[in-house]
């Protein structure tokens, strides 16, 4: 009964301000998207949520722009320098955001965040999107990277699925000597190595040490025991053959192929690979929690609210343009969460939906009771820093760099 | 018609709004970037509390300084420094042969001609994917036929055979631009200078040597031009063929420094060099030929007084 007066009074207060827009102009406000491509498992939720805009606020108006997610990124930065960002626009957290903020691109929300919508979103998420109190965007998804195993092939070759690192270690052998490669890897674009270094290095040094180190923090460091076992450990894997022979020149769809497949058992990735699953492969993978190393951290995981929008501060129209972006938020978080490109950021009722993706409830079931979630550290940290951690790793799967040698040449960034 | 055109400011009015745009678009971004290369960051991009402020030449001294973080610059200049060598002593040298070839006359001139230039009219995005998979999926099964092993991490990650794979692609794509600039040049030699050659009883490569590759010097001179400030420029391909951040090659040095890093004022300082790169080879380049026609010249002119 509770759930039908809230409804209704919901709807009630939508109506009530359509009518008060009916009475003023059209209003148009320029949006950027990043999911350009038709395979974007967020493009048809994002159409969706546009629809219900339009239906909803019929006296606002939008030119939306689409991108594809590198190419907005380096638009944006320099649509930034001449101060001509559009009105509401994608962007990620931490680092990059941080950017925009320190050269005054980014309109702060906290004067528009009521109470009642602080109180619809999920808790917790506003960390990398908050500086010195003021919140410049709202998260319409959150992200965990998890592994994803291939059951089928589990069976076929008598592996258990991996709960510890040697589990792991044994899986990635039995494999390699049937002739499977046993874990999927594209270096070539040189993030999805990353996603493999970071876990890592997370479950040897822990959430505190990653966090100071991502976020450059005063005394963090790279040069501990820690850092130095989690890439030995990295360096590990590689030498048992873990990853394809070519992972350094294949791109990230390309390494994908295999596992789609069903030529590759496992991959380490973000959420967004399990809305990339055909409905076939989503009964026969399952996504789980990194294996465990026995040092404490071993419930804690990568990822966060990464993604979101953005109000551009110098908006001729901050009142529907943070209407927009709210809406964008909470509805794209719903859509995505129901369409299984990603995990819902804002509170809703989702139990009427039957018929979603295994794998994407697999992965809200295992983060919801996560230790801590940390930010990747490429996007937490900025400009050549992320280009370091990045061009590094590669580095140490080429096999150019030693652990030790990682370790130093990270600790560069504090200098 | 003829007396509007001839009147000065009739040209001047009709000219006007191409100088006026493309002084905009063009000439003062060069010099905008000449000046943000001497501060510490360009003024739209400061942090709140700093500014932008003049450091000289700090930005170029950085650049060649070695330092852990910006040692590339240098060795990217070195790569460049390659690709120009094996496009002028490699790729010119096989255009121009295939030119006098087709020049002298072989049955289906226009089908070779044509084909040759047919990589010249696709777009380096589609040929760096042509490449991408030759060497992916051809190169790999060619190997695995005869039992070879691969450069490991395969031809496109290795470092000691990374740039050889980019540079080939471009070698390939820009003979028959060449050629076809080079073969233009051959057949608009006058015909009775041919004949006389060959009444006089001269071979076809003494032919090619004395004859047609001097008169077609004006022609090699824009080919080497063209092909030296092309690989100074060189960006699409390895872009697209390497491994994200690669920063071998100055362009693409500047522009993950630019675009990447945010460092805008090192980023214009790195596009300054590339610049006057250009500028201080096609210098040489005229310095040289100048030379020589000069003195071939005094040498004509020594011969007639004799």
């Amino acid at each position: 009964m509770k759930k039908i007066v809230a409804l209704v009074l919901a709807l009630a207060m939508m109506l009530s301000l359509t009518s008060v827009f009916a009475e003023d102009e059209v209003v148009t406000l320029k949006v950027s998207s990043i999911w350009s491509a038709e395979t974007e498992a967020n493009r048809a939720p994002f159409l969706k949520t546009l629809e219900e805009f339009e239906a909803a606020y019929p006296n606002i108006k939008l030119e939306v722009e689409w991108y594809e997610a590198n190419a907005w990124k380096e638009t944006g930065e320099t649509l930034a320098l001449s101060d001509s960002l559009p009105d509401v626009f994608y962007w990620n957290a931490g680092g990059v955001l941080w950017n925009l903020v320190g050269s005054g691109d980014i309109l702060p929300l906290n004067d528009y965040l009521t109470e009642d919508i602080m109180a619809r979103m999920e808790p917790g998420l506003l960390v990398d999107m908050t500086f010195d109190g003021q919140i410049y965007q709202l998260p319409y998804t959150k992200a965990a990277s998890m592994l994803y195993c291939n059951t089928e092939l589990f069976t076929q070759y008598g592996v258990k699925i991996p709960e510890t690192w040697d589990e792991l270690l044994t899986a990635v052998k039995t494999f390699r000597e049937a002739g499977v490669t046993p874990m999927a890897l594209g270096g070539a674009d040189q993030w999805p190595t990353n996603m493999y270094t970071d876990i890592i290095a997370l479950r040897f040094a822990g959430d505190e040490a990653c966090r100071a180190a991502y976020y450059k923090d005063e005394g963090a460091t790279f040069m501990t025991q820690d850092w130095v076992d989690g890439m030995a450990a990295f360096k590990q894997l590689i030498d048992l053959g873990a990853f394809p022979e070519d992972a350094a020149s294949l791109t990230r769809d390309e390494s994908e192929v295999p596992f789609f497949n069903g030529e590759i058992p496992m991959y380490y990735h973000g959420q967004w690979f399990a809305g990339s699953l055909s409905p076939e492969m989503q009964q026969k993978v399952v996504a789980i929690k990194f294996p465990a190393v026995g040092r404490g951290y071993d419930n804690q995981y990568m990822g966060g609210a990464a993604e979101g929008f953005c109000v551009s501060s110098y908006t001729e129209h901050p009142d529907e343009a943070f209407i927009a972006a709210q809406f964008f938020a909470e509805h794209q978080s719903k859509n995505g969460y129901i369409s299984g490109a990603g995990l819902p950021a804002w509170k809703y009722d989702f139990s009427e939906y039957t018929e979603l993706n295994p794998v994407m409830s697999q992965i809200v079931e295992a983060t919801s009771t996560a230790d801590s979630m940390l930010l990747w550290g490429n996007t937490a940290l900025t400009g050549e820093d992320a280009t370091l951690i990045g061009t590094t790793v590669y580095s140490v799967l080429m096999g150019e760099l030693t652990p030790e040698e990682w370790c130093a040449e990270m600790e560069t960034i504090f200098e | 018609m003829k007396r509007v055109l001839s009147n000065k400011w009739s040209i001047a009015v009709f000219v006007l709004p191409t100088v006026l745009f493309f002084t905009y678009i063009v000439i003062i971004p060069i010099f905008k970037t000449f000046y943000f290369s001497f501060l510490n960051e360009i003024p739209a991009a400061v942090k709140k509390g700093e500014e932008s402020a003049y450091i000289g030449l700090g930005n170029f001294i950085k650049m060649f300084t070695p330092g852990k973080r910006n040692a590339f610059f240098p060795g990217a200049v070195v790569n460049s420094l390659v690709y120009a060598a094996l496009s002028i002593f490699v790729q010119l040298p096989f255009s121009l042969l295939i030119a006098l070839i087709l020049a002298h006359g072989v049955k289906g001139e226009s089908l070779y001609r044509n084909t040759f230039f047919i990589p010249v009219v696709i777009s380096s995005v589609v040929i760096s994917l042509l490449w991408h998979r030759i060497y992916k999926d051809l190169i790999p099964a060619i190997y695995d036929s005869l039992d070879l092993a691969l450069p490991k991490g395969g031809f496109l990650a290795n470092k000691s055979t990374k740039h050889m794979a980019v540079y080939i692609p471009n070698l390939w794509q820009f003979v028959g631009y060449h050629m076809l600039l080079m073969y233009g040049a051959l057949k608009s030699i006058p015909s009775d200078v041919i004949e006389a050659a060959t009444v006089d009883g001269a071979s076809a490569p003494r032919m090619a040597l004395s004859i047609q590759i001097p008169m077609i010097k004006p022609m090699l001179k824009v080919c080497l031009s063209f092909s030296l400030i092309g690989s100074f420029k060189l960006f699409d391909t390895p872009w697209i063929l390497l491994e994200r951040s690669n920063m071998d090659l100055p362009a693409l040095s500047m522009y993950v420094e630019m675009f990447s890093n945010h460092k805008y004022s090192y980023a214009s300082a790195q596009a300054m060099f590339i610049v006057f790169e250009c500028l201080a080879f096609t210098m040489l380049l005229n310095y040289i030929f100048k030379d020589r026609d000069d003195r071939s010249l005094k040498r004509g002119k020594r011969g007639a007084a004799a």
